[in-house]
């Protein structure tokens, strides 16, 4: 067996907390923080701290504003997660492709 | 080991994608185009009495088709301005959500239009019907949309069915009012409280137009 895909996963993504942001974040333009939150069943302390480490990769980017005099929190995936996201995956396709039994 | 584990994080990354991609285009124009076509319905209904059962079905199946041509073309308008295509995913599953309540509808008019030509007092029914089957219509497709819109459908709903209740009780202690005044519950349902949810999701709606 090649052990090198999995040798190159990217250790970011590859957390469960990281990958599940990367992944709702792949398939929307934009979410905001508490449809994070709520898709994912995590707590704020939680989320904040996955989303910080994936900021200062540079996989996230996020916004603030203000909505009906709310501030609003809106993450989305920059130019460089949908790359990282898209090569974890293909990676992963790889592995099960790899080891499937002929 | 290591293939189950890689494919099983694919699972849970593709049921994460497809969690995350709701329809997300504009619903405020869509509502505010079929609450006005509602209270426009009704409007013509009631101005020019259209009070046998036959003319009242014609008018509403119209009026329905025309909502929802018109809900089709603006969709696909705010799909065209934003370079995606307008059967996405999440497109495609409101549609399959809302499909058998909008075809049981459909059949229900015809069933009506059949059975009650004549008959003003049978077609009292159709229009709870059609809230209670709007309803589900909507509550299906909020699954698949931002929450409020599972909200509406729970409105229609419990609506349609205390419609049917109090038709019920009060055809058993007399004749029911004539049908013309049926425009009101329709144009009241199907127009104004969808006028008042698109003006609500225009004014919080933060300009999203992305499926």
């Amino acid at each position: 067996m090649n052990p090198e895909p999995y040798l190159q996963l990217d250790r970011v993504i590859h957390e469960k907390g990281r990958l599940a942001i990367m992944s709702m974040l792949a398939a929307s333009p934009e979410l905001s923080f508490t449809e994070l939150r709520d898709a994912l069943g995590m707590t704020d302390g939680n989320l904040t701290t996955h989303i910080r480490s994936l900021q200062e990769t540079g996989y996230v980017s996020v916004a603030k504003s203000y909505q009906n005099r709310r501030p609003l929190t809106t993450c989305s995936l920059t130019a460089a997660g949908r790359k990282a996201f898209r090569e974890y995956v293909n990676l992963l396709e790889q592995i099960v492709q790899q080891n499937r039994p002929k | 080991m290591e293939t189950n584990w890689a494919a099983e994080q694919l699972q849970t990354i593709r049921t994460l994608m497809e969690r995350s991609a709701v329809y997300r285009r504009a619903l405020a124009p869509i509502m505010l185009f079929v609450g006005f076509v509602g209270v426009l319905a009704a409007a013509i209904g009631f101005l020019f009495h259209f009070d046998s059962p036959s003319a009242f079905e014609y008018l509403w199946t119209d009026a329905a088709m025309f909502a929802f041509a018109g809900a089709v073309i603006i969709s696909r308008r705010q799909a065209f301005k934003a370079k995606e295509p307008f059967l996405s995913p999440p497109a495609r599953r409101v549609v399959q959500a809302m499909l058998p309540s909008w075809l049981a509808g459909l059949i229900a008019a015809s069933v009506f239009r059949l059975l009650a030509v004549n008959d003003s007092q049978l077609f009292w029914w159709l229009p709870p019907i059609w809230m209670v089957l709007y309803g589900l219509a909507l509550y299906g497709a909020g699954f698949f949309t931002p929450r409020g819109i599972r909200l509406l459908g729970w409105c229609f709903f419990l609506s349609g069915l205390a419609a049917l209740v109090i038709l019920a009780i009060k055809s058993m202690s007399g004749p029911l009012p004539p049908l013309i005044y049926a425009h009101y519950l329709m144009g009241f349902f199907f127009g104004v409280l969808q006028l008042v949810y698109g003006a609500y999701l225009y004014l919080t709606e933060k300009g999203k137009n992305a499926a």
